[in-house]
């Protein structure tokens, strides 16, 4: 039937649909890093409004994934560390975007 | 589309930390400040050097105030070549006016209309100066900033109050203007001393 069709595909649509991203917390850092080259934790945090362990979590997972490469330094005795979005990184939130797009198109209007 | 918007708030959001901390308002501030300064004490250099001092003030006080506390961003490659390009036309822009300037006063009989005028067409081509910053960095309160300092021309043409009056009033607002979200950002802003710690006040 095109009911059960039209559901089988859009249960396809969603189901491509980047989890790692679609977190609001992780599609928030990755939004804000690909507006930029590259963003200090300090900027981050004060950014999004997250706690240290939260950033440093979602963070990780996203690096863990290959979409944030992270460059740890020091400035003066004090440790700095800056993100920026990976080359995968980048085409992997123009995808979300994208197939998010899609999804919510596909959406009947309420009335 | 929406999330195309979105991303365009998050650049604006990320600009905008650059306007936030009120250095680039005292910077212009104590720069119109330097120009009635330089009339009063007829010091034309005066205004070259606060502008230099100025320059290695404000990234002293972005590094040291405004980086720990909000952090620091590196734009785009492209976003940087068009903030340069911006830099380059306004420096051009200023370096046309000063040499046309000097060459209009260098020629032996100056006319009537220009000595009459030259105070109001100053501060006109400032203010346009700080409307172009206004619009080219998309801070509204700049546009204020360029009435204020074409009101000094125009308060010297008319009612004939001292042109350095017109200069000190306006960089005396502005830079209370600019000390004022200074103060703000540092509330606002508490010092983070280390990453991973609590900011401290």
């Amino acid at each position: 039937m095109p009911a059960s069709n039209s559901g089988g595909e859009d249960k396809r649509a969603t189901s491509n649909i980047d989890r790692l991203i679609h977190e609001p917390a992780r599609y928030t850092i990755m939004a804000y890093l690909y507006v930029v080259e590259s963003a200090d934790f300090i900027f981050l945090l004060k950014q999004i409004g997250l706690t240290w362990g939260n950033l440093g979590a979602h963070v990780g997972k996203l690096e863990a994934a290959g979409y944030v490469e992270i460059k740890k330094e020091f400035l003066g005795k004090k440790p700095h560390t800056v993100a920026s979005l990976t080359n995968q990184g980048r085409l992997a939130f123009e995808t979300y975007r994208k197939e998010m797009k899609q999804v919510l198109n596909k959406l009947p209007n309420s009335k | 589309m929406r999330k195309d918007d979105e991303l365009q708030t998050i650049q604006r959001n990320v600009y905008m930390t650059f306007f936030e901390d009120g250095v680039w308002d005292i910077f212009l501030g104590l720069f119109v400040l330097g120009w009635g300064l330089s009339i009063l004490t007829e010091g034309s250099y005066l205004p070259g050097v606060v502008f230099v001092c100025l320059y290695f003030i404000v990234w002293g006080i972005k590094k040291r105030m405004t980086y720990p506390r909000i952090g620091y961003v590196r734009f785009s490659s492209t976003s940087r070549r068009r903030i340069k390009a911006r830099f380059v036309i306004l420096l051009t822009v200023v370096l046309l006016l000063g040499l046309l300037a000097g060459v209009l006063f260098g020629i032996g009989s100056r006319p009537q209309w220009l000595v009459d005028y030259f105070p109001l067409i100053f501060n006109g081509m400032l203010a346009a100066i700080v409307c172009f910053v206004a619009y080219w960095a998309r801070v509204d309160r700049f546009y204020l900033y360029a009435a204020l300092v074409f009101l000094g021309g125009v308060l010297h043409k008319w009612p004939g109050i001292p042109w350095e009056f017109g200069f000190i009033s306006a960089g005396g607002i502005i830079t209370s203007i600019g000390l004022g979200f200074l103060i703000r950002f540092l509330r606002k802003y508490p010092k983070i001393a280390q990453e991973g710690q609590d900011a401290s006040q």
